[in-house]
């Protein structure tokens, strides 16, 4: 009865109906693009961040990360790694096997990180190619290195010349070799310019007597949603004697970063709700008072004040599932256009982007939860405001509400 | 110059063992000048001065012992105190030939499998070795055994038979010293130090050193056989047997060259 | 005379205007502190690194950043400071003596980056002094003590009074070590800090390694982040011959998240800006919905159309400006109020742990900000309002009054 009385309440006065329901459409718009935005934003700062090094998994040797030593390297084999690889949304893997140890060139000596890679797999987790700037990329026969460039100016090498590397190999044994300069990569942070050496992994095992070995596999999965998953899938192919680091862990910075903006896009989100409630209230206030007369006339007539507060009610009810509904239609087209077209930043953002390789977009989440949570969010404030309504009603006085 | 190879293998917990043999020459270096006062002092002294001739010519083999693996490795080492070292590696296979030299504050190394001579800039050692350390105070230990500490005689005690003074050894305040405080055990029959143990400032013995298997070398009695246990690792320690040792060999700070390196079997 | 018919009229209905009056006040006070907490945002974003060790400004030696040579100290060092100190837009230059060594303990040993400041100044630069967590920072009058990070700590079993034993390179090439006693203990926001940055007094520094002062590292903080690039210029004119990095080239990573979140705020001010539009118009719209018959009322006696039209144009701007008023008072009392004592941006992301000044957000807002969003809130409220208005004077009058 009350459903219907109200339904037609709406359609009698489409135009009001549809300004009140616009309220909350653009609420629930609004709402959820800030949302996808920050969500985006944050996966899109993981994404760039884990994409430089250390992947958002990383299956090591019990102890490694505390203290890295080659003594603490891992025999994963390569049946293993391609389990690992065929886990859904796993993206892309990579082993390598890292040491420090001098490397020299003529009279100078300096303290090199030396990894050894899988040249295509490396490439497709961080993009190193890209980042070369002299000579050829590492292939898998390659006998030679990679320099980055701050080092190769340190020891002032360059391509074609020698590079001694001189260490400590698995159990303490001496690692000695000469290999040449293949390609020079220029890396984006001064600490890792200063002290990079690539080499394949093959070499790598050789130079420092780690046959098989390797001290971490980096792993890279399509959407951070997934990770859990991945994580659990990982840790059954690779049993209990390893770790298993996630990305949180191995970049505590980034987490605290990225905590920090949290913190005030919570806020923002708060002002955005209070704006978005101040909207969606002004305008059902407007409705009501608009409707004095109306409910001056009803109530005159002999309706119930009670009967006639269900009636709003479910009118606002009403309004606010349309608004909602609408706004969540209405939305989902324009994320998932953001999220496949993301903005470009321009100016200083995006030079600041540019200079440590990492494409300067913003990038929008499409996680369902958003539209869930902000629909629900906007939902309760739509039907907070439903209040007005009643208490207006209650207060009503017939014969002054007809005269306006 | 037992002690000091001994300090850097049990210092090498899973570190750079060769730049930690480096770092031992260093230390060992600074095991010199007797000092004389009180007797406890005199009694260090003479315990120290024992193992060190102003030349020294040695064979040995050391061994890092650790729960899952452990490596030996036999070395000749030539000294001459108390700015010249060589130490030349006679097996495994695969490191024999690898010569450090050390003259004055320089150091090289030398490579036979790439025939290359590095030369090891100071700075280096002190690196931040990022993640490797030698993880204990050893490398630290330019300090002196006589010279950075106060010595006390604090009793007198029987070790494998023989009996022993016991001496405390407070660092001096600004000495570069970890140690709270360090215990040794000193025959007084032939001055041999026989055990020695390393103090947190909790109190603790972090770990201790034992001398055994005395026997004449080089015209000396001394112990040849060392052990550096870390006492919070189970599973691991440092071997250091001495095969032979001569002292005070006439031999001349021109015999520390970088040729000689190259050459020296 | 259309002037008092429209202050009449507002006042006749005051309800209405009241809630007109609210929206815009709210809408407003939303979009300024939105607004001044971006513009505070931006700030302590990039405050976490610069107050903890980077500064605004670091000059060196050329050549000392790639190979750290304790030997590359600046020449005339410390009259360089002095007068850096003088130059207007510099609020304060310290000098750092910086050596890499090790730090040693019974329990372990681990490679260091040693810091020799001189206390008073370094607090002008940077924050360490307010991220001690036990301890004191360098008031005793003891000779050798040092502060260490608490990750440090924690590997090296070291405790307050504790001693830690620095060893380093020389001047001369030779080792020196020293035995230190900690005095405090630190934690900031970055544990790879905590566990490799020591700080001890310079005056020891230059004792131990038996030289007169020198500095290898000035580091400058601005008086505002808007003045950098011209002290910026100003110090590479003055000093050509040493190298001049800003904090963008020191930590591009810093750089590149501050940028990125601050064009991400930028956007979700706009997104905040649209909502109060939305709302504003919405309510509005409304209200004048309700007086289509009252202005067919006035047409039918005689008003002229241009005059009613003009009447509602003068009604909505009396309307908006006081809302815009009411909303600057209330949103510069509220940034007032919060710019005082900060917001604890901890309160809003359960992990973020405290770090003072750096996790506490600032928020300001320049005035040239404030007269934009008045005037932005004031055409978006008449647009709102005429839109209906020009619609309604468009009908015949027997309409509009029967419209309702």
């Amino acid at each position: 009865m009350y459903f219907l009385l109200s339904w037609r309440n709406l359609w009698r006065n489409k135009k009001r109906t549809t300004i009140a329901a616009a309220s909350v459409f653009f609420a629930v718009l609004l709402a959820v693009v800030m949302r996808s935005g920050q969500n985006g934003s944050y996966s899109y700062m993981i994404d760039s961040s884990t994409k430089l090094f250390t992947g958002y998994l990383q299956i090591q040797g019990k102890g490694y990360w505390d203290n890295r030593s080659i003594d603490r390297s891992i025999v994963f084999g390569m049946e293993q790694q391609e389990k690992i690889s065929g886990i859904d949304h796993v993206a892309a893997i990579t082993p390598r096997l890292e040491a420090f140890s001098l490397v020299s060139h003529n009279t100078s000596t300096k303290v090199a990180q030396v990894i050894g890679i899988d040249p295509p797999r490396e490439d497709k987790l961080t993009g190193l190619k890209k980042r070369l700037i002299a000579g050829s990329y590492l292939s898998q026969e390659s006998e030679g290195v990679l320099i980055a460039k701050g080092l190769a100016d340190l020891l002032k090498i360059t391509k074609g010349d020698d590079l001694i590397i001189y260490g400590q190999g698995y159990h303490g044994q001496i690692a000695a070799a000469r290999l040449p300069v293949e390609g020079i990569i220029d890396l984006p942070f001064p600490e890792l310019n200063n002290s990079m050496v690539y080499l394949t992994l093959k070499n790598a095992c050789d130079v420092f007597s780690a046959y098989n070995r390797i001290t971490s596999l980096a792993i890279i999965v399509d959407d951070i949603r997934f990770l859990p998953s991945v994580q659990n899938n990982v840790r059954e192919i690779a049993g209990e004697q390893f770790t298993i680091m996630t990305w949180d862990e191995m970049l505590p910075d980034l987490v605290q970063n990225i905590e920090l903006d949290n913190a005030s896009g919570i806020i923002m989100l708060i002002i955005l709700y209070i704006v978005i409630a101040f909207g969606v209230f002004g305008t059902v206030m407007m409705m009501t008072s608009e409707r004095q007369k109306e409910f001056g006339i009803l109530i005159s007539v002999g309706m119930k004040k009670a009967n006639l507060i269900m009636i709003t009610t479910v009118e606002t009810i009403f309004i606010s599932f349309l608004g909602v509904v609408a706004g969540i239609l209405g939305s989902i087209p324009i994320i998932y256009y953001l999220h496949f077209n993301p903005i470009q930043m321009t100016g200083d953002a995006a030079k600041a982007f540019e200079s440590i390789g990492v494409e300067p977009i913003m990038n929008f989440s499409t996680d369902p939860t958003i539209f869930l949570s902000q629909s629900i969010v906007v939902l309760i404030i739509a039907l907070a405001t439903a209040l007005y309504p009643v208490l207006f009603i209650n207060r009503i006085q017939p014969a002054e509400a007809i005269h306006g | 110059m037992k002690k000091i190879i001994l300090r850097f293998g049990a210092a090498q917990n899973n570190g750079s063992f060769f730049f930690s043999c480096i770092v031992g020459l260093l230390c060992f270096l600074c095991y010199a000048s007797p000092g004389y006062g009180q007797s406890a002092k005199e009694i260090v002294a003479k315990a120290n001065d024992l193992l060190h001739g102003k030349s020294s010519r040695a064979t040995a083999v050391m061994k890092v012992v650790k729960p899952d693996w452990s490596r030996e490795i036999t070395t000749k080492i030539w000294m001459l105190e108390p700015d010249y070292a060589m130490i030349l590696i006679t097996a495994p296979a695969k490191d024999k030939g690898t010569v450090t030299l050390k003259r004055e504050k320089e150091m090289w190394n030398w490579i036979p499998s790439i025939q290359r001579v590095i030369k090891i800039p100071p700075s280096m050692m002190m690196q931040p070795w990022m993640g490797s350390d030698f993880n204990n105070d050893d490398l630290v230990r330019e300090s002196s055994i006589v010279e950075d500490y106060t010595h006390s005689l604090i009793g007198e005690e029987t070790i494998d038979g023989r009996d022993c003074y016991k001496i405390n050894l407070a660092p001096k305040p600004e000495a570069g010293v970890v140690w709270a405080k360090v215990i040794m055990w000193i025959s007084k029959d032939g001055f041999l130090e026989l055990k020695t143990e390393y103090y947190d400032e909790s109190g603790d013995c972090v770990k201790y050193m034992t001398g055994s298997q005395v026997r004449e070398m080089g015209g000396r009695t001394i112990p040849s056989y060392w052990e550096m246990i870390p006492v919070n690792k189970p599973g691991e320690k440092t071997i250091l047997e001495y095969k032979s040792m001569e002292f005070d060999m006439d031999i001349s700070p021109s015999y520390f060259s970088e040729q000689r390196m190259k050459r020296i079997r | 005379m259309l002037t008092l018919l429209a202050w009449k009229n507002i006042w006749r209905n005051r309800k209405r205007s009241l809630i007109i009056i609210t929206a815009i006040t709210f809408g407003l006070w939303g979009g300024l502190l939105a607004g001044a907490i971006m513009m505070g945002w931006g700030e302590s974003m990039v405050n976490t690194a610069i107050d903890r060790d980077l500064g605004n400004i670091q000059i060196h030696q050329p050549g000392f950043t790639g190979d750290r040579d304790v030997t590359h100290y600046i020449p005339k060092g410390m009259e360089r400071i002095n007068s850096i100190r003088t130059l207007p837009g510099v609020k304060a230059a310290s000098g750092r003596t910086l050596v890499d060594g090790m730090a040693a303990s019974p329990a372990s040993t681990f490679g260091v980056r040693i810091e020799g400041i001189d206390p008073e100044r370094e607090s002008g630069v940077t924050n360490i002094k307010d991220l001690l967590v036990t301890g004191q920072y360098f008031k005793s009058n003891r000779k050798n003590t040092i502060i260490i990070g608490k990750k440090l700590a924690d590997r090296l079993n070291l405790k307050l009074n504790s001693k830690a034993v620095l060893s380093f390179q020389s001047l001369d090439n030779s080792l020196v070590y020293g035995a230190f006693r900690v005095e405090g203990i630190y934690k900031s926001q970055s544990s790879a800090f905590d566990e490799s940055h020591v700080f001890v007094l310079g005056s020891d520094l230059y004792r131990l390694l038996d030289s007169r002062p020198i500095v290898h590292e000035i580091v400058i903080r601005v008086d505002a982040s808007n003045v950098m690039p011209v002290v910026s210029a100003e110090l590479k004119n003055e000093y050509p011959g040493l190298e001049l990095k800003t904090w963008r080239e020191l930590a591009p990573e810093v750089a590149a998240i501050a940028a990125a979140m601050e064009s991400w705020s930028y956007f979700f001010v706009g997104i905040i800006l649209m909502a109060l539009i939305f709302g504003i118009t919405n309510t509005m719209l409304m209200a004048v919905m309700e007086r289509v018959q009252e202005l067919g009322i006035l047409m039918a006696v005689g008003m002229k159309k241009g005059k009613v039209f003009l009447m509602i144009l003068l009604e909505t701007i009396m309307l908006s400006i006081s809302g815009g008023v009411c909303g600057i008072i209330v949103g510069a009392a509220t940034i007032m109020i919060l710019s005082r004592n900060g917001i604890d941006l901890t309160a809003f992301a359960s992990s973020l742990e405290s770090f003072g000044a750096s996790t506490t957000l600032y928020p300001f807002l320049p005035a040239g900000m404030y007269v934009a969003l008045v005037a932005m809130i004031i055409v978006a409220a008449s647009i709102a309002a005429t839109m209906p208005a020009w619609k309604a004077i468009h009908l015949k009058p027997s309409e509009a009054i029967r419209t309702y």
